[in-house]
């Protein structure tokens, strides 16, 4: 470009003197010459499509002919879902800024004094340049409620299945009415006594949950001076009687059996053998209760539900977080570089502890460089639109939702362009405090 | 991040007079949870990036039966068929170069514009100037969802809707009151001497502005370059709303969504393609991308 | 007053239905070469890939009829709003294929012309059922070309047979068999409630048994409220299976998550997930492209159980209707040809296509599954998908959301039927 010879084109500027008045106006014509494309876009983008957006909000779905005052702004305030979004982007707002100004005021400090601390930083910035809507599709994927499926979930399920170990028949249930839920397991609710037997029949196992070795169920034997039992998959091809020992019915092997007395008093414990059977032999007479232990049947960790309803808010920040934490950081860790260190060592040297000098001397000092990161902040999230889009799924997108894309839903997806324009004014009326802001700073500048 | 560095060496020099080695040893001890903390969050950070990819390269059926850091431990559940399929694909080969095209003209189109007025609002002289650069910083903070309902309208009229003609101009458009507003005040520190020389010499304005200016420019113009780039790139909304069959990428993708859990072996590719350019881009050009950042948001 | 339009309608075809219920084909519409139609027609649908390739089959049938017409047919991916700007622009194609009512309603008086030339060809070569929901305002103005049959429930062969249960005729027995699969270690229910309209579609394969036709037609337009007792009755039956959350994989929540095709596809993978899922014949579509799972060996179907006296003719599908923007010979031309039994053979017999046009020959079918599906819809208790007939506002969107919070709460039943009243007086006002 700057190559381009420019010495043809005509110089009106060192021809014949012009009088003063001839000049200023071909002063202003050539600078109306450079402004005035940038008039004219923003002018056709931005002037008028504010307008008309404005106007717009005051007419109903058909059109212009179709004037309904402030209905749609009523509208806005008592739909439930805008509602939702309204309260959504509040807690947004309130909550996002700061979390980010922390978490980039945090990184700024702790990296100011490592060797390796640009390796971090271009790690934690590099999402800046990613879009918030690939952002949210790589957090779709990390927060997929299977713990085989989804990243975060499977780490709470290592450590989750650390402190307690899933049993071996995780789905299983009593097969009949006789067996009820007790201290965690099954239980038989009628009670045993010496001599007597106990069938302990299960079903929803499924069939590869079988352990190995499992052989046909036997009917139990009474044997006097000992409860003798069964546990078996109660369970063949069409359902079978239920608590009825028959063929094709496989013992489960493995499984303990507890015996409690009348009070409730655990007594013996026995596993079963390779046909399900089991014995408590030497048991004094009484009235006894046969359970299948607690441990048979522990669930494993199923999984946090990130992207249910309740806890989609707080994933979708938890991303945003992850994308914008590098700004923060770099904008900030700029400010802090530009502290007089003088300063700083005269604080110390007063005898303030490190904390005291952050406190009192460093962070005041960083106040500008702070104000502007939340104000970013806040204007980008009044208008965040892809990683709702991206990573509620259709469940629970009317619990995600935020004001920019009700705007687009309402408008594009609903054809309603009436309440859409109320939506997209709503969102501009609230960050008109910023643009006051932002003026009032260039007044001061000038 | 330079010039942070070099500040932080050059203060330590008079307080570290003489250190006996211990006491390096000690002070290097005393921060081993600081660099271990980084270095746990430096790897959090990187896992959804990874993990992306690791899925963009599982084979469908290992997708569904396992997570992608089992897959890790089985080679042979990895596949560069997804993306061999993905470019085989005319809808996503097409919609990469229909973003490339869109993202280099409203990236050229805006920074000659704006340059253009960030000069005229500088060093010229015309009446009502200060009030305009006023509205021009008021218009800094209209959000894109202003324009799109009106924009769709016009569009549909003017035949723009569904191009990327239409698509160039809108992002153009937008980018129009940054640009300017940070270009002003990038201009407006050139030295006055430098430009009355200029104009003693009898240089044209137009002279003046390809000659002077724009190469003087430069580093504010490499910086919103890429920053714009960034933007057009990612961009959804936009595309989403003003175009239909012709449009970028991330829209393109968008469309997927909705059947996320079984068309992962496509989402994924394209995604991970969608955040290699932009990578690249910011990898290449970080030392812009910061200085871009750093005048936009520490005036 | 549509209602009655729609009555007088359907005793028009019986009467048309006895007297040529004899003759296999009558050949209707397309008729004879006719050179003299001359002109170009644009047309656009969803359809690419393998269903470009069989349409373009059947164009080419029209080709040999009409030599003198040129037909550009283009596919778009998403029709509804193509057409949107489209019309705004004032540039529609000529022809377009629209996937619901509720869309094709939204032309009408933009630009739409109606088909009443073809009214008497479609009655005599339709249920009654594919007439109402392409008339709007006494006029029609959609032909049905593409059907599904949305009455079915297909299921693992393997757990059926592991269970020792058989597929069942009545929603009692659907029950039982839930059960025994459950007892044999396999959830009953795969739900897709990430996509609201397994949902509604589910909702409406019972109301339409257990309220009837008329009813249903009823709620359709909005004439009863969704307050209604015959709501809330078909509602709490719903939520016998959807309130069964042990017997969904991974539940409740989970099912919320799981998109359609999922839903599919962890029935047909080993081991199952899941026993059965309730959805239309498009179904093995998605199992044969997504799981290696075979016709009749390892997946198969049956018809949506009956419930209470219901009739077995009560069938649920929906289907792609053609629109007409241009009214000239060479449209109208194309209109009775797609309308035929001759055109929709062609496709039929490629496979991946439900006739909606009873007098197809079930023969050319390529497998009995599709056969069966086809004669679904054929039969005169046809109706049209009631989510798809309604407002988008409603039928795509809040009745979605709605259904989707009674899955996540199936015991409230009332409060599910007041919030779905709420949303349809909305959409309808």
């Amino acid at each position: 470009m700057t190559s381009t010879p420019i010495s043809a084109e005509p110089l009106p500027g060192a021809a014949a003197p012009h009088s003063a008045q001839q000049e200023k106006r071909r002063r202003t014509l050539s600078a109306l010459a450079f402004v005035g494309p940038a008039v004219f876009f923003l002018l056709v983008w931005t002037v008028y499509p504010t307008i008309y957006t404005i106007t717009r909000s005051f007419f109903g779905k058909s059109g212009f002919s179709s004037f309904v005052g402030i209905d749609n702004y009523k509208t806005l305030f008592s739909d439930h879902v805008i509602r939702t979004a309204i309260k959504n982007n509040f807690i947004w707002v309130v909550i996002v800024p700061f979390a980010v100004t922390f978490l980039g005021l945090i990184f700024a400090v702790l990296t100011e004094r490592i060797r390796w601390a640009t390796a971090f930083k271009v790690v934690v910035f590099a999402p800046l340049a990613i879009s918030l809507f690939a952002t949210g599709v790589m957090w779709r994927v990390m927060y997929q409620k299977d713990p085989s499926q989804g990243a975060i979930n499977a780490a709470v399920k290592a450590v989750s299945d650390e402190f307690s170990k899933p049993g071996t028949l995780t789905g299983a249930q009593g097969s009949s009415p006789k067996l009820v839920p007790a201290h965690g397991g099954i239980q038989l609710n009628q009670t045993v006594q010496p001599g007597g037997t106990a069938l302990l029949g299960l079903t929803a196992i499924p069939a590869p949950d079988v352990p190995a070795g499992a052989k046909q169920a036997v009917h139990p034997q009474p044997k006097s001076g000992a409860i003798t039992g069964v546990v078996w998959r109660d369970f063949k091809p069409g359902g079978g009687t239920p608590g009825k020992v028959e063929s094709q019915e496989l013992g489960l092997p493995g499984v303990t059996v507890v015996l409690r007395d009348a009070n409730d008093k655990k007594v013996q414990s026995a596993k079963t053998g390779a046909d399900g059977s089991f014995a408590f032999d030497g048991v004094g007479s009484g009235s006894y209760h046969v359970a299948i232990s607690k441990s048979t049947f522990a669930k494993g960790f199923a999984g946090i539900n990130w992207l249910g309803g309740s806890l989609i808010t707080l994933s979708m920040i938890i991303a945003y977080l992850w994308a914008s934490a590098g700004f923060a950081m770099v904008v900030i860790g700029a400010g802090l570089a530009s502290i007089p260190r003088d300063t700083l060592e005269a604080a110390r040297t007063d005898g303030a502890t490190e904390f005291q000098v952050f406190r009192r001397v460093t962070v005041p000092l960083l106040a500008p460089v702070l104000t502007v990161v939340l104000v970013t902040q806040v204007i980008g999230i009044l208008k965040l639109f892809d990683i709702v889009y991206s990573i509620a799924p259709g469940s629970t997108i009317n619990n995600a939702t935020l004001l920019a894309y009700e705007m687009y839903r309402r408008s594009f997806l609903q054809n309603d362009f009436g309440l859409g324009s109320a939506v997209a004014t709503f969102i501009l009326v609230l960050v008109i405090p910023i643009l006051v802001l932002r003026i009032r700073d260039f007044r001061r500048e000038v | 991040m330079g010039t942070a560095e070099a500040t932080v060496g050059a203060r330590r020099q008079p307080v570290v007079i003489e250190e006996s080695f211990a006491t390096k040893l000690l002070r290097g001890l005393s921060k081993a949870p600081i660099h271990l903390l980084l270095v746990l969050l430096a790897l959090l950070w990187l896992v959804p990036t990874f993990g992306l990819f690791i899925t963009s390269i599982a084979k469908p059926d290992a997708i569904g039966t396992g997570a992608w850091w089992k897959v890790l431990s089985h080679p042979s559940a990895f596949t560069w068929a997804n993306y061999s399929h993905m470019f085989h694909t005319h809808s996503i080969t097409s919609a990469l170069i229909r973003t490339a095209i869109i993202t280099a003209g409203a990236t050229a189109l805006p920074l000659l514009i704006a340059a253009a007025a960030g000069y005229a609002f500088a060093w010229l002289e015309f009446p009502g100037r200060d009030w305009y650069f006023l509205i021009v910083i008021g218009l800094l903070v209209v959000p894109v969802q202003m324009a799109l309902i009106p924009i769709y309208r016009l569009y549909n009229g003017a035949h723009l809707y569904d191009t990327l003609y239409g698509l160039i101009l809108f992002h153009t458009a937008f980018a129009l009151p940054f640009a300017i507003f940070l270009l002003r005040n990038f201009f407006i520190g050139i030295p006055r001497d430098l430009m009355e020389a200029a104009r003693i010499d009898g240089a044209s304005e137009a002279r003046i502005f390809f000659r002077l200016i724009l190469p003087l420019g430069v580093p504010a113009l490499a910086s919103l370059a890429i920053f714009q780039v960034l933007f057009v790139w990612n961009d959804l909304l936009v595309g989403l709303t003003l175009a239909q069959s012709n449009q970028p990428l991330n829209p393109l993708i968008a469309q997927q969504l909705r059947q996320f859990g079984s068309n992962l072996d496509v989402i994924a590719p394209a995604a991970f393609i969608s955040l290699v350019v932009p990578l690249t881009i910011f990898a290449l050009f970080q030392r812009y991308f910061v200085q871009g950042l750093l005048a936009g948001s520490v005036k | 007053m549509r209602y009655t339009l729609a009555l007088i309608a359907v005793l028009a075809l019986l009467a048309a239905g006895c007297g040529g219920g004899g003759s296999k084909k009558s050949s209707s519409g397309g008729g004879g070469g006719n050179s003299n139609v001359k002109g170009s027609v644009t047309m656009i649908a969803v359809w690419t890939g393998a269903e470009q390739a069989a349409f373009q089959a059947v164009l080419n049938g029209f080709k040999s009829k009409y030599p003198s017409v040129k037909v550009t047919y283009q596919a778009q991916k998403d029709p509804a709003s193509f057409l949107s700007t489209a019309v705004e622009g004032g540039k529609p194609p000529d022809l377009a294929a629209l996937p619901a009512p509720g869309i094709i309603k939204g032309f009408v008086g933009r630009g739409l012309k109606p088909l009443d030339f073809a009214k008497s060809t479609i009655s005599a070569n339709y249920a009654p059922g594919w007439l109402n929901a392409g008339t709007f305002d006494g006029k029609l103005y959609g032909l049905f070309f593409k059907g599904a049959n949305k009455s079915t429930v297909w299921y693992n062969v393997k757990a059926f047979k592991d269970a020792g249960v058989t597929p069942p005729k009545t929603w009692d027995d659907l029950l039982k068999d839930a059960k025994t699969l459950k007892a044999s270690g396999v959830d009953a229910y795969s739900i897709g409630g990430s996509d609201g309209w397994t949902l509604t579609d589910l909702f409406e394969n019972i109301y339409l048994r257990q309220a009837g036709p008329d009813m249903y037609d009823k709620l359709t337009q909005h004439q009863i409220k969704w307050t209604d007792a015959s709501v809330k009755q078909a509602l709490t039956t719903m939520a016998q299976v959807i309130g069964d959350a042990n017997n969904i994989p991974g539940g409740t929540s989970q099912a919320l998550q799981t998109d359609f095709p999922t839903s599919v596809t962890q029935v047909f993978t080993s081991p199952p997930k899941a026993g059965m899922v309730f959805e239309g014949d498009f179904v093995a579509g998605v199992i044969t492209s997504s799981t290696k799972a075979k016709a009749k060996t390892d997946f198969d179907v049956f018809d949506f159980p009956q419930i209470g006296s219901s009739s077995s003719d009560a069938v649920l599908g929906g289907g792609d209707g053609v629109v007409m923007f241009k009214d000239n010979p060479a449209t109208e031309a194309l209109i009775k040809y797609l309308a035929s039994s001759d055109a929709q053979e062609i496709w039929a017999k490629r496979g991946g296509y439900t006739a909606p046009n009873k007098n197809v020959d079930p023969s050319v079918y390529p497998d009995a599954i599709t056969r069966a599906a086809a004669q679904g819809i054929a039969k005169s208790g046809f109706r049209f998908d009631m989510s798809d007939q309604m407002p988008a506002a409603f039928g795509s969107d809040a009745e979605f959301s709605d259904l989707q919070n009674f899955l996540k709460n199936p015991k409230d039943v009332n409060g599910a039927a007041a919030q779905l009243e709420a949303d349809a007086a909305k959409a309808f006002k």
